[in-house]
């Protein structure tokens, strides 16, 4: 009996919350999940926006950063996709590694269960050589590549079915080659081995590259975005060379599916501020951080073309 | 460097990061004074409670907690002839008998003073050596690292343990827990059962919070001690002074702090190799060898200087080249991480202030502890060894769950330190040594993907392997660290029959 009455009790104070959710979003802490470990790039952008986020929020709006990190992101992924759809779970996804997983078939969760609310940043995919190379650009190295006995090995940051590995058996297959991935599955080791010479070339995220690149320890052959950045504008584009490879890491913001829309549209419109802060874009600037804002219904289409992307790729050349 | 280390000044002596060293010091001896808890221990609690600190305020703490847990060791081991951690092992041999003679405040500040100055010299040696291993670092690839792991994981398997089978079975074990995970280069599944929770393997900083952690608690409620020790044997006042003697210790010293430096450069040997072979090289050169395990302060001396002296030497291959040195080093790599800070050359590079911050805070918490110990800590600490310890165990526990729930907000992780901990706990008791598993979990799997990776990048050529100066010796080496206990027991075997 008295297991039933708080039964009941619980079952209305949830149905009074949940209409006091509708009156007036924000109500409570909202849950961030990141999908990876404190410190490292998507945690560092999730804690610094969320600041932003609950300014324009405005009233006491709280956000909690919760790490959920595991599986390459898939750990967090799906409690974002399989979170309660109240507004009080939300959630970092970094596409493409997020459509890649879902176009391999094992995850619980189709991109279809998530509510995309906005894109965030937009970090374009680069080719690197080591400063002593004989390669000065893309040109050089697919002659080399093609030249060779044995084809040419190309260091990632990522591991297989990476969005650089998938950048890689795209390039390789318009640039009529071949090359051999090796895989350093961090950063850090594959920059050491651009930087020492272990390795011929090497792709990662430009910003990883920036630094290093403008000391002149490393040379950007190609810059895997549709136009020049503007934080290295002598980099070439791989379109330049006349090879359509456009990958990039994005960082963007989603909800579980069947998410109210004046709640999205409060998440969106609050992100869209916390980027336009003058703050935060200071912050932004001096740490090189590439911010591109796509609105909640640009993102979705965003999302959607890189997962037909993807499911292409897959059925031609499987990564895994 | 000069640069670096000015910028890093007014960063460590800010006073909210005096404030992270003082508690950190204050909490490593904690630590190190109760028997069963190591410093590993406790920066395994600390490290989850700095998220989201200033990386300065976290790693003060830290340096702070290793250079107070090296004397805390010391404290128990004196007192009660029970080390409170295990490079204090050698200090029990004379220093609880100095106590017994009635010598215990003598002891005890001949160990805190040894310790210090072992550790002043080895922060020095910290600052100094790391650049020119950062830029001899740039010559490492994927075959050189390949080796290093091999000679990392050479050097644990004959250096530990009188049961060299034990050792070997242990750090198979761990070699077999790294194996766990996704492989990067073709996302074929190993051993994760359809885990999700698996896929990236087990994580490091969980295992390493199992296996030192929980097995000591488990002896504790096992011995069930309900009382601590009476108040009449703490003679804490004053009783000479061996900062006069300084003369008599500086060979002793000097010898100490050489031999820890060492130790503790080469990854895989340890706070408990560099005691005890500082105590065996005192004993070996003395007038008097005799008097060593009868109340001899040389022996105090020697341990606890070489310990002292093994800290901040084992963070340079950890620093500069992302290898753990020893346990300590390997859980203050995972402290780093957790700031985002990737160890590597890379770290010196990108964020010199915090790099030389970190070591002019290991320099700053070794004069701390003088301070510290000297005025108050030996006196104060002293008395903790009378708290019931059936009433510590629960409470390291409790501090130990809330640690590991929040590295990955997972209940998994939980699960996995309860298992990893009995586990860790049988194999305890069946004398087999924890810290290879720990050597062989974490280099295990960068030996494989390293070997891979050069063998990628040479093409499938073997030969590659040992292409580089560097490579050579470092195979030699390793194959050097594997004969030598053979050739010990050849040369044991010759002498015995003749």
């Amino acid at each position: 009996m008295i297991k039933r009455l708080s039964i009941t009790a619980a079952l209305a104070s949830v149905l009074l919350m949940t209409g006091a959710a509708r009156a007036e979003y924000p109500e409570k802490p909202i849950e961030m999940i990141v999908a990876f470990a404190p410190g490292g790039g998507t945690d560092v952008a999730a804690r610094s926006i969320a600041r932003y986020m609950e300014k324009y929020l405005g009233g006491n709006a709280r956000i909690g950063v919760i790490n959920k990190p595991g599986a390459g992101g898939e750990i967090g992924w799906t409690a974002v996709a399989q979170g309660k759809p109240d507004g009080y779970t939300i959630g970092f996804i970094n596409a493409p590694a997020i459509n890649a997983l879902v176009v391999e078939g094992k995850t619980k969760f189709k991109m279809g269960d998530l509510q995309p609310i906005a894109n965030l940043v937009y970090d374009p995919g680069v080719l690197v050589v080591p400063k002593s190379s004989s390669y000065g650009s893309l040109k050089d190295l697919i002659d080399a590549a093609k030249k060779a006995s044995t084809p040419l090995v190309i260091g990632t940051s990522g591991a297989s079915g990476s969005s650089e590995h998938i950048a890689l058996l795209n390039f390789q297959r318009l640039a009529d080659t071949k090359f051999t991935p090796a895989f350093f599955g961090g950063t850090a080791p594959v920059r050491q081995a651009v930087l020492g010479g272990h390795v011929p070339a090497a792709t990662m995220n430009l910003s990883e590259a920036l630094q290093i690149a403008r000391e002149g320890n490393i040379k950007v052959i190609g810059v895997m975005s549709a136009e020049r950045s503007a934080y290295l504008p002598d980099a070439p584009t791989f379109r330049e060379a006349g090879y359509d490879v456009v990958v990039g890491a994005s960082r963007g913001i989603a909800a579980p599916k069947g998410v109210p829309a004046d709640v999205v549209a409060k998440l969106e419109k609050a992100i869209d501020q916390a980027l336009k802060d003058p703050e935060y874009l200071d912050a932004a600037k001096k740490a090189e951080i590439p911010l591109q804002y796509l609105a909640s219904n640009d993102f979705k289409a965003f999302l959607d073309r890189a997962t037909t992307d993807l499911e292409a790729t897959w059925k031609a050349t499987p990564w895994k | 460097m000069i640069d670096a280390l000015l910028h890093a000044i007014p960063l460590v002596f800010a006073p909210m990061n005096i404030l992270a060293m003082f508690i950190g010091l204050i909490a490593g001896l904690v630590v190190g004074c109760l028997p069963g808890l190591t410093v590993v221990t406790g920066l395994a609690v600390l490290i989850p409670l700095t998220f989201g600190l200033d990386p300065l305020f976290a790693l003060g703490m830290m340096a702070g907690m290793y250079n107070g847990g090296s004397y805390g060791g010391a404290i128990p081991a004196i007192l009660m002839r029970v080390p409170g951690t295990p490079a204090s092992v050698a200090t029990v041999l004379d220093g609880y008998k100095m106590t017994q003679q009635g010598k215990a405040a003598y002891a005890l500040q001949v160990a805190l003073l040894s310790g210090v100055i072992g550790s002043v010299l080895s922060s020095i040696s910290l600052i100094l050596l790391s650049p020119p291993l950062v830029s001899f670092s740039l010559l490492f690839g994927p075959i050189e690292y390949f080796w290093l792991g091999i000679l990392g994981l050479a050097t644990v398997s004959s250096l530990l343990g009188d049961d060299l089978p034990k050792g070997l079975i242990a750090c198979g074990i761990g070699l077999l827990i790294g194996a766990v995970g996704q492989d990067i280069s073709n996302g074929t599944e190993r051993f994760t059962f359809g885990q999700l929770d698996l896929l990236d393997g087990f994580s490091a900083i969980v295992l390493l919070t199992g296996l030192f952690a929980v097995p000591p608690v488990l002896q504790i409620v096992e011995e069930a001690v309900k009382t601590g020790m009476s108040g009449d044997k703490l003679k804490l006042h004053r009783q000479g002074s061996a900062l006069s003697q300084w003369r008599f210790f500086t060979p002793v010293w000097i010898r100490s702090s050489i031999i820890g430096i060492i130790i503790g450069i080469l990854p895989g040997a340890g706070g408990s190799m560099s005691s005890f072979l500082a105590y065996n090289e005192a004993k070996r050169v003395a007038r008097n060898p005799e008097t060593f395990g009868h109340g001899n302060p040389e022996g105090v001396a020697a341990s606890e200087c070489g310990n002292g002296a093994d800290n901040a030497a084992s963070l340079i291959p950890a620093l500069a080249l992302g290898i753990p040195g020893s346990g300590v080093a390997a859980v203050i790599l995972g402290g780093l991480l957790v700031h985002g800070l990737r160890p590597g050359p890379q770290l010196f590079r990108e964020h010199p202030d915090i790099v030389y911050g970190f070591m002019l805070q290991f320099l700053a918490t070794s004069f701390m502890l003088a301070l510290v110990g000297g005025l108050a800590a030996t006196r104060i600490f002293g008395q903790v060894l009378r708290l019931p310890r059936i009433v510590l165990a629960p409470v390291i526990l409790l501090f130990v769950t809330i640690g590991v729930y929040s590295v990955n907000n997972s209940l998994f992780d939980l699960w996995v330190l309860l298992g990893v901990g009995l586990i860790g706990y049988v194999l305890e008791r069946l004398d087999y040594p924890s810290a290879p598993i720990v050597l062989g979990l974490l280099l295990g799997p960068m030996i494989e993907s390293q070997l891979r990776l050069a063998l990628t990048i040479s093409g499938g050529n073997t030969s590659a392997l040992v292409s580089t100066p560097i490579a050579v010796i470092l195979a030699l080496l390793s194959a050097a660290i594997l004969l030598t206990p053979a050739w010990r027991l050849f040369r044991q075997r010759r002498t015995a029959a003749a």
